[in-house]
């Protein structure tokens, strides 16, 4: 009990910490936000071409415009969240190991993989959540008020959607921070960074998207071995797919995501302490 | 660190590509229905969509300038700058230089990659053999490019004579560029009345704009014209550059540097 | 007990060997060189609670390598470390909330923050309880002089103003023992001397034990009454400070001052000169003939001054530090250890 609230307090000190910078440097801040919404919302623009020209993506997926843009919405939240917890961290493991200040995580008595994950929060990135939240919004409203069969959102699901992202989260951190770990062994990689966002590109589309040609390989790469197709489609189908019983999600895939949240968890615990046991220690 | 590193590197850009092959292969089964192949958007059948995202990795290929922006304005702002204030050389041609020796360094390399992955993907190139026309105007479309991107991106760069911190409006660029140049979808599906405007920008003829040419999308009549607006844009913005850079060194050696 | 034991203790790594040229760098496309660096070959050593142990040595002798090895930083290749019976690369926190590292070179601070936050920080990490962490931190930045410094950013406090908040945050948790790696490094004199005399009172006051490696020799003899010399890799001397001088030069300095008239030329005879510089001369001369010379030089000459004087410290390590080179070398051509001195 004493453990888990003074790693508490340690993570909220590294907030606070992070904010207290934050507001030094405003005027970046806000630029951040800025730059990082208007990004997003350019996705909506491309977005709305595509359904300008077809009214789902797939034939009979359940993707029509309103729930595409839940997911949409929900690769945002998710996105945000690695983002602001996790990507400046990961980014900083590598400088870290560089310049051998990796030395001042290993002498605190407290975790070392916890220690160097949540060092940082990057609270611009935040505002990308926002940004999902009202695309959230919108669209649920959009499909809640149609005229034939309007959505209904139980509790229940809004529950299990909650439960699903943070999934979703934990397995695009176990992939982040077991790369940026290998550059204890590689070095600085500039291609680890590219290959994670190149890998992450595989998530932001619906799964069914995969199911015709030699994207079947793929889906089941990006399903079983990386499973970075379950991180956006699961909590986005619980929320805006609930109508199709029988093409939504299924119990097996819902255990899945949930062992392979596990699993990534555990996998990335194991390559940080092998990558620990190599560390060198630069002399400055 | 770099062993395999580089052609690794260079077939994973095309990883991007897969996932939006991928998204419009769903999207022309949804509007094709029975026959797929005969739906087309704005234009563009399947396979003409996929033919156009490889060919506009291509023109990136020539107009990406990375790091030439940021790079400027850090000269500017650590004072390094000043060093060809006093020697004779010229920043921007000094630059330019450098970048097209960097290029060709790269592209003897990439050429296998990107050869290897045309190759594999040869059947999206469906209708006619593009004529000697055509092509002339598709490399001096390419070359341009690079031309253009080169002294686009320097001009943001030698916005850093005035302003201290240009990374944000990089990123604005950066973000414009993504979108408006046709590096995500080809341009054509642009509904008006954007249409028009992303039409007048110099944006498209860094990526859109060469690889349009050889898909045949521009109409034969309108190809020498597309190239010398392209070529207008291109004086332009050496112009400013030009510009830029003089009255920049101007104020800074009022500043005393 | 000891309070820290190190028995053969031994590190040695593979560093990737670059080599100049076009054609070396394709071959190591396909085949990289790697050279075995051994920094730490074979150090027994035993410290006591209570002692302040200096460790001397050129660059790159293992100094801080074997700090980093007692900090757990770094897992030895070979040998067994003990300290106040913790083995240190097991990491366990037990071990790591007695102990700290302070290194002149990294810093450890938010830099864009004041240090105060950063030693916020550490209060949750070390869990010290709220009246304990004012009360430490309040004799410690009155004790440096630092207390008006607290809120100002990191970034903006001088190179000695920040060793100092480094030297705060190790303390905070009050470890027992302490491992100093170069503190004073870059510093002017009057922050060294700050630091040391901050040092030297809280280490009396505490009574921890203090490992302290250092270039400067001025660190080492106002603080440590033990000095270790490391070099290469393995220890060379273990003793006191005076002892060096005992131990590794046979010399003493004789000066003379001549009475007037006198001609301090053919002064060779007696020993090696050092400097002449009428009517002073210095010259060094083999310890156990001292008495003998001193004799035949109060008859050759008229003198009016004389003294006996040991050489200097600074002399006399960097002739050892030569010394240990030249084994080194030697080690090395003959590809076969070097024997026990």
């Amino acid at each position: 009990m004493r453990m888990s609230r003074s790693y508490l307090q340690v993570l909220l000190t590294f907030a606070r910490n992070s904010f207290v910078r934050d507001t030094m440097f405003r005027t970046n801040f806000v630029l951040e936000c800025v730059s990082s919404v208007s990004w997003t919302l350019m996705n909506v623009g491309f977005y709305l071409i595509v359904f300008h020209y077809t009214p789902l993506i797939g034939p009979e997926s359940g993707w029509g415009k309103h729930q595409f843009f839940v997911f949409l919405g929900t690769t945002w939240l998710i996105n945000s969240l690695v983002q602001t917890f996790f990507m400046t961290n990961a980014d900083d493991y590598s400088e870290l190991i560089r310049t051998g200040n990796l030395d001042f995580a290993l002498l605190k008595p407290i975790d070392t993989q916890f220690l160097v994950s949540f060092q940082k929060v990057d609270w611009s990135a935040l505002s990308n959540f926002f940004a999902g939240l009202i695309l959230l919004a919108v669209s649920l409203g959009h499909l809640c008020t149609r005229p034939e069969h309007p959505l209904v959102i139980t509790p229940w699901a809004v529950a299990l959607y909650v439960v699903y992202v943070l999934c979703g989260v934990a397995i695009l951190y176990s992939l982040m921070i077991a790369l940026a770990s290998t550059s204890i062994w590689l070095g600085r990689n500039q291609t680890l960074y590219d290959f994670w966002f190149y890998i992450t590109n595989f998530a932001r589309y619906p799964m069914e998207i995969y199911n015709r040609g030699w994207g079947v390989p793929l889906w089941v790469l990006f399903t079983f071995v990386v499973p970075v197709l379950v991180v956006v489609n699961v909590p986005a189908r619980i929320l805006a797919q609930p109508l199709y019983p029988e093409r939504s999600l299924g119990w097996p895939l819902a255990a899945f995501a949930l062992a392979a949240t596990v699993a990534s968890l555990a996998a990335s615990r194991w390559v940080f302490q092998r990558a620990l046991r190599s560390y060198r220690s630069a002399s400055s | 660190m770099y062993r395999g590193d580089f052609a690794l590197g260079t077939l994973m850009r095309f990883l991007p590509i897969v996932t939006q092959i991928f998204l419009w292969w769903a999207i022309f089964d949804t509007i094709g229905g029975a026959e797929p192949g005969n739906a087309a958007v704005a234009g563009y059948s399947f396979h003409n969509v996929v033919a156009y995202y490889l060919l506009s990795m291509v023109s990136r290929a020539f107009s990406s300038m990375p790091g030439l922006a940021s790079g400027i304005a850090l000269q500017i702002r650590n004072g390094e700058v000043k060093k060809y204030l006093v020697q004779p050389v010229d920043l921007l041609g000094f630059l330019l230089l450098t970048r097209v020796a960097h290029k060709l360094a790269y592209y003897s390399v990439a050429a296998l990659p990107f050869a290897l992955v045309f190759f594999l993907c040869q059947r999206f190139f469906v209708g006619p053999w593009p004529d000697g026309l055509q092509w002339t105007c598709f490399v001096l479309a390419l070359l341009l490019s690079f031309l253009l991107g080169f002294f686009l991106e320097a001009c943001i760069g030698l916005l850093g004579f005035w302003f201290l911190e240009v990374s944000s409006l990089l990123f604005v660029y950066m973000l414009f560029n993504f979108f408006l140049s046709g590096h995500m979808f080809p341009l054509d599906m642009v509904p008006q009345p954007w249409h028009a405007i992303v039409d007048l920008l110099p944006l498209k003829y860094l990526a859109y704009y060469p690889a349009a040419v050889l898909l045949g999308k521009v109409p034969r009549d309108h190809l020498v014209g597309g190239l010398l607006s392209q070529c207008v844009w291109v004086v332009v913005f050496i112009v400013l550059a030009r510009v830029m850079f003089r009255r920049g060194v101007r104020r800074y050696a009022g500043y005393g540097g | 007990m000891a309070i820290i034991e190190l028995q053969q203790l031994s590190k040695s790594y593979w560093v990737y060997q670059k080599r100049e040229g076009v054609r070396a760098s394709l071959r190591s496309l396909f085949r990289r060189d790697y050279r075995a660096v051994h920094a730490v070959r074979g150090i027994d050593l035993t410290v006591e609670q209570g002692e302040f142990v200096a460790f001397l040595g050129p660059n790159g002798a293992g100094k801080t390598t074997t700090l980093k090895l007692l900090s757990g930083v770094l897992t030895p290749t070979a040998g067994q470390a003990r300290v106040m019976q913790h083995v240190p690369w097991k990491r366990e926190n037990a071990y790591r909330r007695r102990f700290a590292l302070v290194m002149g070179q990294k810093n450890q601070l938010w830099w864009d923050l004041p240090a105060q936050e950063s030693f916020r920080l550490h209060q949750h990490i070390y869990r010290i309880d709220r009246a304990q962490f004012r009360q430490t931190l309040d004799e410690l930045t009155v004790l440096l002089g630092v207390t008006k410094l607290l809120q100002q950013p990191v970034r903006e406090l001088s190179l000695g103003e920040r060793m100092k908040m480094e030297l705060i945050a190790a303390l905070l948790h009050s470890p027992e023992v302490l491992f100093l790696d170069e503190p004073t490094i870059g510093l002017d004199v009057v922050a060294q001397h700050n630091i040391q005399r901050f040092l030297k009172y809280y280490q009396q006051k505490r009574r921890i034990t203090i490992l302290l490696t250092s270039h400067y020799m001025k660190d080492v003899s106002a603080l440590c009454k033990r000095v270790v010399i490391i070099a290469d890799g393995r220890i060379h001397y273990d003793g006191s400070l005076s002892g060096i001088v005992d131990r590794f030069s046979g010399h003493k300095i004789v000066t003379l001052q001549l009475a007037e008239g006198q001609d301090p030329t053919h002064l060779d005879r007696f020993g090696s000169v050092v400097e002449v510089e009428p009517p002073k001369a210095r010259l060094r001369v083999e310890r156990r003939r001292v008495p003998a010379v001193m004799a035949a030089l109060l008859n050759a000459y008229a003198v009016e001054d004389v003294a006996v004087e040991d050489p200097p410290l600074e002399e006399v390590i960097a002739e050892v530090f030569l010394q240990a080179d030249d084994a080194a070398a030697a080690a090395a051509t003959a590809a076969l250890p070097a024997g026990p001195r």
